[in-house]
């Protein structure tokens, strides 16, 4: 069934999930964060967890909406962190389309980051860890015939995250 | 900057300092695993990660592999995670349940790996495999009992274990230094919802001083404007107890001073603990790396895994009331994260100083004289805390923090403080 019908096919689904988690991506490498909202509906959440074994409890790390997340953003530069530079590694593993307007999309995600700050610099700076790693579970909706994310899970497999950061997954 | 302007202390000589070298030689590092660590009553986990039994967790304190275990009385207790036959750890994850069978062993027992003898839940040794025909009549089940260690549950439900079998009594650790906070957390039972761990480049003590003190308030932006700018903030008082504890007064913090009133860094914070104001804040250290840190919603602990001089293992954890509906523990999960959450305002920035500490201060490196010597009444910028800590320090490691390498431990700059807690010196 072609996209006018309602249903996209498999390779529709896919490229439209990749074009937003991709880009998506790029943006949040670049710290641009407008461009990046600029691809969120209004009422978008978005949500940092993982599993903890030591207390058999899944765990909400960072929870915000749309305003939280603009909020976090305009403030980033008043507070101390790393200078780590981030590179976002997705791939799309499936793509599935529960409504005529809406999408499912799981990538995995490898998070690497190189060191500018941390440390003895003399040293480290310029060296690449990987920071975490993971799952991006999007929902993605149709608004006025434009596709954006409505919503972004974080799944971490990673449970230590050194010292932790500002920055958004 | 000459050398010799360098090696000079900062101040007269009442100013109140330490020597790096406590937090960098091995050699002092080695001494208070054996002087401190080994000797000390440490909060392990809550009662509320074991709440089924058979369950267990695993850690390690001072190098030894420990496990605690939910027996089928219900009664948690503590052994060292050690196989007595030929020294193989026993349990190798974070957490379980022995309700399973292992692959080489029953369900509800302890089974080594590596030659099958197994335990009960309570430590006492069950089965050696043919223990008959390789030991005739030389070794019974009765001889190889897991080694037991002491361990307590108290001060809300906390887990609190002791390298030694028969260490005096929790209380008479505590003393009068929980007082504060058992109102608000002993009404009702707690329960765990946060537990992440990371891996320093510091010295432990590092992290203990940091908070042990809120002059460093200064580094966070959140906690400038939510506290130090806010009133009652300089009338936060510390206490110090006997055995290097000391416990902050609370002051209302005012969330909505973050810019952005209007999203969820701010919320109103309308939920609280029992008894506690609303946002009310009340942190109590205890010697040698606990902090329970008590603010609006949320109650955070942080305990400690010395690694080595350089290298700490912090875990944190978040907790509520076991009664929370799911809605107020969505709230206190919100709250929590917002500044201790590893992507919260303030751990990353705490983190941040102390990894600055340790590549400030590393073995080998130019001996400093680390302040500890703000006085203010015990206000809320007073380094008493920090003083408080190093003078049981020096009383159990037998070293003077300010002259690690003499003969002489006694450190007379901290005599005030050990006088104000009531301890001979």
């Amino acid at each position: 069934m072609s996209s006018l019908g309602g249903e996209l096919l498999v390779h529709e689904r896919r490229a439209i999930a990749a074009e937003l988690v991709y880009r998506g991506a790029a943006h949040l490498d670049e710290r641009n964060w407008d461009a990046w909202l600029a691809l969120a509906t209004d009422d978008f959440h978005y949500r940092i967890g993982t599993y903890s074994p030591e207390i058999k409890k899944q765990m909400v790390w960072l929870e915000h909406d749309r305003a939280g997340l603009e909020a976090l953003f305009a403030l980033l530069h008043k507070h101390h962190s790393d200078h780590a530079l981030w590179l976002r590694q997705l791939t799309l593993q499936q793509v599935e389309q529960p409504t005529r307007d809406e999408l499912h999309a799981i990538s995995q995600l490898v998070i690497y980051a190189t060191e500018f700050d941390v440390g003895d610099a003399h040293v480290e700076s310029g060296s690449t860890r990987i920071f975490a790693v993971g799952r991006y579970h999007d929902r993605l909706r149709r608004e006025n015939g434009c596709w954006l994310v409505a919503e972004r899970y974080v799944q971490l497999d990673t449970r230590q995250v050194g010292i932790g950061t500002h920055n958004i997954l | 900057m000459t050398v010799w302007s360098w090696k000079r202390r900062l101040g007269g000589p009442e100013l109140s300092f330490v020597d790096s070298s406590i937090y960098t030689d091995p050699e002092i590092f080695e001494r208070e695993l054996e002087k401190i660590w080994r000797k000390t009553w440490l909060l392990a986990v809550h009662e509320s990660e074991l709440p089924n039994r058979y369950d267990y967790r695993t850690l390690t304190i001072a190098r030894e592999p420990v496990v605690i275990i939910r027996g089928e009385d219900d009664q948690i207790r503590a052994f060292l995670n050690v196989c007595p036959h030929r020294g193989a750890q026993l349990l190798r994850a974070p957490a379980g349940n022995l309700a399973d069978a292992s692959p080489s062993g029953s369900a509800k027992h302890i089974t080594c790996m590596f030659h099958a003898w197994q335990f009960d839940a309570q430590g006492q040794c069950k089965a050696i495999p043919r223990r008959r025909a390789g030991y005739q009549d030389r070794l019974e089940c009765a001889d190889a009992s897991l080694h037991e260690i002491s361990c307590e549950i108290g001060l809300g439900g906390f887990v609190w274990v002791h390298l030694e079998g028969n260490a005096p009594p929790l209380k008479d650790y505590i003393g009068q230094a929980f007082d504060d906070l058992r109102p608000h957390l002993e009404a009702e039972p707690l329960e765990v919802f946060h537990h992440h761990k990371a891996v320093v480049s510091t010295n432990y003590k590092l992290w203990h001083d940091t908070n042990s003190e809120f002059y460093h308030d200064y580094m966070h932006h959140f906690n400038r404007v939510t506290g130090m700018q806010q009133p009652g903030y300089f009338d936060r008082r510390y206490t110090p107890f006997p055995n290097g504890h000391v416990t902050v007064s609370s002051m209302s913090v005012k969330y909505d001073a973050y810019e952005h009133s209007e999203t969820s860094l701010a919320h109103s914070r309308d939920l609280s603990f029992p008894g506690l104001e609303q946002n009310g804040w009340k942190v109590l250290d205890l010697f040698p790396g606990i902090t329970l840190n008590l603010r609006g919603s949320a109650l955070r602990i942080d305990t400690m895994t010395p690694l080595a001089a350089d290298r700490v293992l912090i875990e944190f954890r978040g907790l509520g009331l076991k009664c929370d509906t799911p809605e107020e523990r969505r709230l206190r999960v919100r709250d929590h994260n917002t500044i201790w959450g590893p992507f919260g305002r303030n751990l990353p920035e705490d983190l941040l100083g102390v990894t600055s500490q340790g590549r400030g201060m590393q073995h080998g490196s130019q001996p400093l004289h680390v302040l500890h010597g703000r006085r203010e009444h015990s206000a809320i910028h007073d380094e008493v805390g920090l003083r408080c800590y190093y003078a049981e320090w020096s009383r159990r490691t037998e070293r003077s923090a300010r002259d690690p390498y003499s003969s002489d431990c006694v450190d007379w700059t901290l005599a005030h403080e050990r006088r104000a807690v009531g301890e001979a010196e």
